[in-house]
């Protein structure tokens, strides 16, 4: 390990981190409300609204994410529209994660019990009402575990942003890496920190578990409760 | 500005050519990720503690990084272990890397999916262990082991897209070489998109078919 290689490059590899977490926060916020809305979207089975959504989902998952990030850096200034390399891979990586993550939300969505809708429509209850209070809280433990693996998925692919020009963890790395011709040290130290990521990504979803379970436990002990009178 | 497809009229062959490339590529990395992962997925069974955690720490890296950063990482390193390889052996190196990772994750499954008593049936027969695995264990993994496999092998192919970043010529850099030529990269890029969409197409026929197979075998068991 050389430390006056890393003295210098420290600082670009730290900016180059701070750059990977912010595509990766800001990819997430903005994929996970439009997966959200694609994937209700789906399950109305509204013909009209869902089958654009069907195609849109399945266009997307069919393309390499480097393709998608090759239009909206390349090709979108052929239409007038030139973005700045952040903006494009920003763009990109949300429509494609947005993609992907709609597929796993629906399959927690669908994973609930279809008596669940029958019920509750025999109940009276309105279908916003039913999904908002019946099918959505019963499908968000299922979601949160294919939730956080496509989140990790997401913060990793963050780094083909450093092939339209951002300099992401994955591009300070390989440019020092190009410059000193050290080729294991910027990489390796690149690689930790994208485990570390990935890390906290798997603290959330043991917190937000925890949680999830935490807030059913009251009502199932009212049931007991109940159950004992 | 309006849009001019009559441009693929010129650029086709290097798009043809990096088409063959990405199915090279592809095929390169099953050939060798397959054997790989089911390797994987039988050392993970192994006696031996430290295998495993080593195999496991291994898998948990590999699948943990960007397989971008991967391919850097052995486009950069083997040469300095004194290993030259040409760009695109090397990126069939680094994607066979972690695809035997997630291969080995799919066999494992598929392995614990045949039961045990197999394992001894075919002892008691006298089989050689090799030969159980080849001829009474590995074939009944496939219906289990087919429809992961197929979507995995998907995300091979569109994966082969990085190969871009190391020289390659796939179709994705072939397409970027001949827009940054011709000024036309939405057009390009719309014919790179749609080859891409024919080639995961196939694959996905492959995967129907492959299921209904698999469906027939087990019932005509």
């Amino acid at each position: 390990m050389n430390f006056a290689l890393l003295a210098e490059y420290g600082p670009a590899l730290g900016q180059g981190l701070l750059n990977t977490i912010f595509l990766s926060v800001v990819t997430l916020a903005i994929a996970t409300p439009i997966g959200a809305a694609i994937a209700l979207i789906r399950e109305t089975r509204i013909p009209w609204i869902a089958i654009p959504a069907a195609i849109y989902v399945n266009i997307f998952r069919l393309l390499p994410a480097l393709l998608v990030l090759f239009f909206s850096f390349y090709a979108l200034p052929q239409f007038g529209l030139r973005l700045s390399p952040m903006t494009a891979a920003v763009l990109g990586l949300s429509i494609v994660g947005a993609a992907y993550m709609s597929e796993d939300i629906r399959g927690g969505l669908a994973a609930v019990d279809q008596g669940q809708y029958r019920a509750a429509k025999a109940l009276g209850l309105s279908y916003p009402h039913i999904i908002r209070r019946i099918i959505i809280p019963q499908a968000i433990p299922l979601i949160i575990p294919p939730y956080v693996t496509r989140a990790i998925i997401m913060v990793k692919a963050t780094s083909l942003a450093s092939l339209v020009a951002v300099g992401d963890l994955t591009g300070e790395a390989v440019r020092a890496t190009s410059i000193t011709y050290e080729p294991f040290m910027f990489l390796i130290m690149a690689g930790a920190l994208y485990l570390l990521l990935s890390g906290a990504l798997a603290l959330f979803q043991m917190w937000a578990e925890e949680r999830v379970a935490r807030a059913r436990r009251p009502r199932t002990s009212l049931t007991v409760k109940a159950a004992q009178v | 500005m309006t849009l001019d497809f009559s441009i693929l009229g010129t650029v086709w062959p290097a798009l043809l050519r990096g088409t063959l490339v990405t199915v090279e590529l592809t095929a390169a990395v099953l050939a060798v990720a397959t054997p790989g992962g089911i390797l994987v997925a039988l050392l993970r069974g192994a006696p031996s503690r430290t295998l495993r955690t080593i195999l496991a720490t291994l898998s948990w890296i590999c699948r943990g990084v960007p397989p971008l950063l991967l391919l850097f990482f052995v486009f950069f390193g083997l040469p300095v272990i004194g290993i030259k390889l040409p760009p695109l052996p090397s990126a069939v190196i680094a994607m066979s890397l972690y695809m035997s990772f997630y291969f080995g994750e799919v066999f494992r499954a598929g392995l614990n999916s045949v039961p045990a008593g197999q394992w001894k049936a075919a002892e008691a027969l006298g089989l050689s262990p090799a030969r159980t695995l080849i001829r009474i264990i590995l074939p009944q993994t496939i219906p289990a082991a087919l429809p992961p496999y197929i979507s995995h092998a998907t995300e091979i192919l569109k994966g082969t897209a990085l190969a871009a970043a190391v020289s390659v010529p796939e179709l994705t850099s072939a397409a970027k070489q001949v827009f940054v030529v011709t000024f036309r990269p939405f057009e390009i890029l719309i014919a790179a998109a749609a080859i891409y969409a024919i080639l995961d197409s196939l694959l996905l026929v492959l995967q129907i078919y492959g299921e209904r197979w698999a469906a027939r075998r087990s019932a005509a068991r």
